[in-house]
């Protein structure tokens, strides 16, 4: 039987029999968001002109997006205890909780997911960010949008309230103050994993090793805490399994990243971002329809690469960019558009290996040391000494440094990764306000001229500099 | 007050007697606010400890717009264009900043500064939770300074010298907290703008000076004679209360309100603990300092603070809460959503939200806010 959003399930990579086996679910997670028939003429186009949806790991990735959407909102009435995670966090720890708690628990990050399925696949956020602005997170104050759109989301009863939460307390104050206020409304558990970014300017990737088993300690506090709360052990070997589950997926995410610095670029960087994306947000179907989409993905894009088929013209000067946006993908064209292969991204180039000669105790500060090593949680300067690594290994020629203008740990950055960067490598930066999460006051037409006249800038440069070779 | 009047003439010889101890050897060192620096390991070592705590400086915070985006504190970016201009006295005599990094905010500053000056700056982590591992951490943090200091001074800190500074600093907290108590009486015999004064001072002020003149002050204000104020009874409370950012005691004391307690987490020196004199003397700073002071907003949760407000609010019998927030503190901002529906019901009082940037131009608005409230609970 045909059903309204047939067309647009289609176009994300479902067949016929599962778009009717996921009816059911469709329809009720439709009506807490509020999506109906008047919504999909609107939402098939934005589909067919913001996603590459000829290649067919495009269209695997979408599926798999929504299909977490599905399971997020639905996890309470589908008898799963609930996880939630705040984002950016340390990858690992939320993917041991669910390796450990298995088929019967949800584990994810909301916010990261809402984005990247209600923002970008069908432009509904706004309702979820005005109910979070109204929740106690007001507008005009920096304070953070993915915040805004948890607490939304929960006041809009589209996701559910959730057994236990998890915050990064080691970076960011305003994920761990969220959790607090939600506590207050809704009355949930919350783990703060806490810890102290205060390294010198100047040390990275050293550290104190104080600061490794201050963290390990506390990640293994969080799996006490997950045991007593919801009854999930959470242990070595579990970890391990978790590593080995995510192994697959990292792996092709690391082939698509460098398939990326191809010249002419080959797909647009809201693919990859996607992609990436998926594997920060989702324990779930990051890891069961991710490897095989993110595979596919890298299939179709070798295959442009080697015919030398790219999205922006070849020489394109190619541009490291902090991020890609999470919920609107216009953006990022808007970036391409203007001549920029903004190939590569914070996480194209991974961090350096372990320094031998660390003693770790356990599996937590195993953890704990590399997320260090990753340079955003350990300090600033960290964070834009990776920057640079990237530059220079990837031979950048030009930095979008959008910085969070309502995340502190990277707003404080505003002013000094522009100075840093192009005083270290000689690669010009623009420094960009945003807002990676919505685009409401950092939309499109805002940034368009900036990024333009960058773009000008790196052009030009290029051609300067190819003359003078 | 003639005290005030003492102190100020103190304070405005300060930093040229700062310069003066610098030329002989002594060592000069800066730290943030926030009440996380124990000031007893500076003494001990023989240098001066002197807090980085002025603020409500517009143009210090445009001046900031060079160095860091809007989107942080306003205190820490008027500290960023303090520390830029090369205009601040006590900014230009340091030999070593001190950085607890308490948030991302105090972090902003310490950054901003490592990278553009030649400041020596060190910083410790303070962890945002009270457990025995955070403390071992903020203990270690404090064992870096000490070691820090040493170098720095060249003089070893004796674990004598350290408690004799510990004895000189809760001589200070205890003279502090009694001059505050003296406000739970209906006969309030101290303004906010003098207790202010009087705590801001010691944060600059020389140690063995402030001692003396807080014992005079105390003495002083038990007489029988002293004049007492009036008006509905206030807790003003916030994140920071810096030098200069008189703004907004001065509306709500010319609105009719009066001031009876304060609660700050920085600018606003801790004074209800003192440190213990029995036992090692680093552990006792790490008790005191982390894990029995009342924890600011930023720490998770922020129950204990808000449950201390409760008991201030009852304590010292208060009319209204006035919160005082400036901009882009997220955990402050957060917290004053839900704690007003926790004072309705446990208190039955109202809370009025002040905000500012330390603009001038909020004098206007923030004084019908302030106003309006003060009458309204003043009809109470």
């Amino acid at each position: 039987m045909t059903v309204y959003y047939d067309e647009l399930f289609g176009l994300c990579g479902f067949q016929d029999k599962e778009i009717e086996k996921e009816k059911v679910r469709i329809e009720k997670v439709f009506e807490k968001i509020d999506i109906g028939p008047d919504d999909m003429d609107r939402t098939v186009k934005r589909v067919n002109e913001q996603f590459d949806i000829q290649l067919l790991g495009v269209r695997k990735l979408l599926r798999a997006w929504l299909l977490e959407l599905l399971d997020l909102s639905l996890a309470k009435e589908e008898k799963k205890k609930v996880v939630y995670y705040g984002y950016p966090s340390i990858q690992g720890p939320g993917m041991a909780i669910k390796a450990a708690g298995g088929e019967g628990l949800y584990v994810g990050c909301p916010d990261a997911i809402l984005c990247h399925t209600v923002g970008m696949i069908f432009d509904k956020l706004t309702p979820m960010l005005e109910a979070g602005e109204n929740g106690g997170l007001p507008p005009g104050h920096g304070l953070c949008s993915l915040q805004q759109i948890r607490s939304g989301a929960l006041a809009l009863g589209i996701i559910p309230v959730p057994d236990l939460v998890t915050g990064s307390s080691y970076y960011c104050d305003m994920g761990s103050k969220a959790d607090e206020l939600l506590h207050e409304i809704y009355g949930h558990p919350s783990i703060y994993i806490d810890g102290s970014m205060d390294s010198k300017w100047g040390e990275f990737p050293s550290c104190d090793p104080e600061r490794i088993k201050f963290l390990g300690q506390q990640i293994n506090k969080l799996f006490d805490k997950v045991k007593e709360h919801i009854g999930v052990e959470v242990n070595g070997s579990s970890l391990k399994k978790a590593i080995q589950i995510s192994r697959e997926l990292f792996s092709e995410l690391g082939q698509l990243t460098y398939l990326m610095m191809a010249d002419p670029m080959p797909i647009s960087g809201v693919a990859s971002g996607m992609a990436i994306n998926l594997a920060a947000a989702s324990t779930g179907r990051s890891m069961t329809e991710g490897p095989d989409a993110v595979k596919t993905l890298c299939g179709e894009v070798r295959e442009r690469v080697n015919k030398g088929l790219g999205i922006v013209e070849k020489g394109a000067p190619r541009v490291l960019n902090f991020a890609q946006h999470f919920s609107d993908p216009g953006i990022t064209h808007m970036m391409e558009d203007a001549g920029l292969a903004v190939a590569a991204s914070f996480v194209t180039v991974p961090p350096g290996k372990r320094d031998p000669s660390l003693t770790l105790n356990n599996i937590s500060e195993e953890l704990a040391e590399a997320g260090l090593r990753a340079g955003v949680y350990h300090s600033t300067y960290g964070f834009a000494k990776r920057f640079v690594d990237a530059v220079r290994e990837l031979k950048i020629d030009g930095v979008l440094w959008g910085y969070q203008y309502n995340c502190r740990p990277i707003a404080l950055g505003s002013h000094l990764f522009k100075q840093f960067i192009e005083e270290e490598t000689g690669v010009p930066v623009l420094s960009l306000e945003i807002d990676l999460y919505e685009s409401r006051s950092y939309g499109v037409e805002t940034l368009r001229t900036k990024v333009e006249t960058f773009a000008e800038i790196l052009k030009a440069k290029k051609a300067t500099e190819t003359q003078g070779n | 007050m003639e005290a005030i009047d003492q102190l100020s003439v103190h304070l405005e010889k300060r930093p040229d007697n700062l310069i003066k101890a610098k030329k002989e050897g002594q060592k000069i060192v800066g730290y943030l606010p926030g009440g996380f620096l124990p000031e007893e390991l500076v003494l001990a070592a023989g240098a001066v400890p002197v807090c980085l705590l002025r603020g409500g400086d517009s143009s210090m915070v445009q001046l900031s717009s060079q160095y860091i985006c809007r989107w942080i504190d306003t205190f820490y970016r008027c500290q960023i264009g303090l520390g830029m201009s090369g205009k601040d006295p006590y900014y230009n005599i340091l030999d070593l900043m001190v950085s607890p990094i308490t948030d991302n905010h105090a972090r902003a500053l310490s950054d901003v500064l490592s990278y553009n000056t030649d400041l020596d700056i060190f910083s410790f982590g303070v962890p945002h939770m009270k457990e025995p591992a955070t403390r071992d951490y903020y203990l270690h943090g404090i064992t870096g300074l000490k070691n820090k200091l040493e170098a720095l001074t060249d003089n070893r800190i004796t674990d004598d010298k350290l408690r004799e500074a510990i004895r000189l600093c809760n001589r200070e907290r205890e003279l502090l907290r009694k001059i505050s108590l003296l406000r739970k009486s209906e006969q309030v015999p101290i303004s906010c703008a003098d207790f202010v004064a009087l705590n801001h001072g010691s944060y600059l002020a020389d140690k063995t000076f402030m001692v003396n003149l807080l014992e005079s002050v105390y003495d002083d204000l038990q007489a029988p004679t002293v004049e007492t104020l009036k008006g509905p009874r206030i807790l003003l409370t916030g994140s920071t209360l810096a030098i200069g950012d008189s703004l907004v005691l001065d509306i709500i004391e010319e609105t009719g309100g009066m001031i009876v307690i304060e609660e700050f987490a920085e600018g606003i020196r801790p004074y209800w603990e003192d440190v213990k004199s029995e036992g090692d003397p680093m552990e006792a700073l790490a008790d005191c300092y982390f894990m029995d002071r009342i924890c600011p907003a930023w720490f998770r949760p922020g129950t204990e603070r808000l449950d201390f407000l409760i008991k201030l609010v009852n304590d010292f019998n208060v009319d209204g809460v006035i919160w005082y927030q400036l901009m882009f503190r997220e955990s402050y901002k957060t917290e004053s959503y839900y704690f007003p529906d926790r004072l309705k019901r446990e208190t039955g009082l109202r809370m009025l939200l002040l905000e500012s940037d330390y603009n001038p131009s909020e004098a206007g608005p923030m004084s019908t806010c302030a106003e309006t409230f003060i009458q309204t609970i003043g009809e109470r």
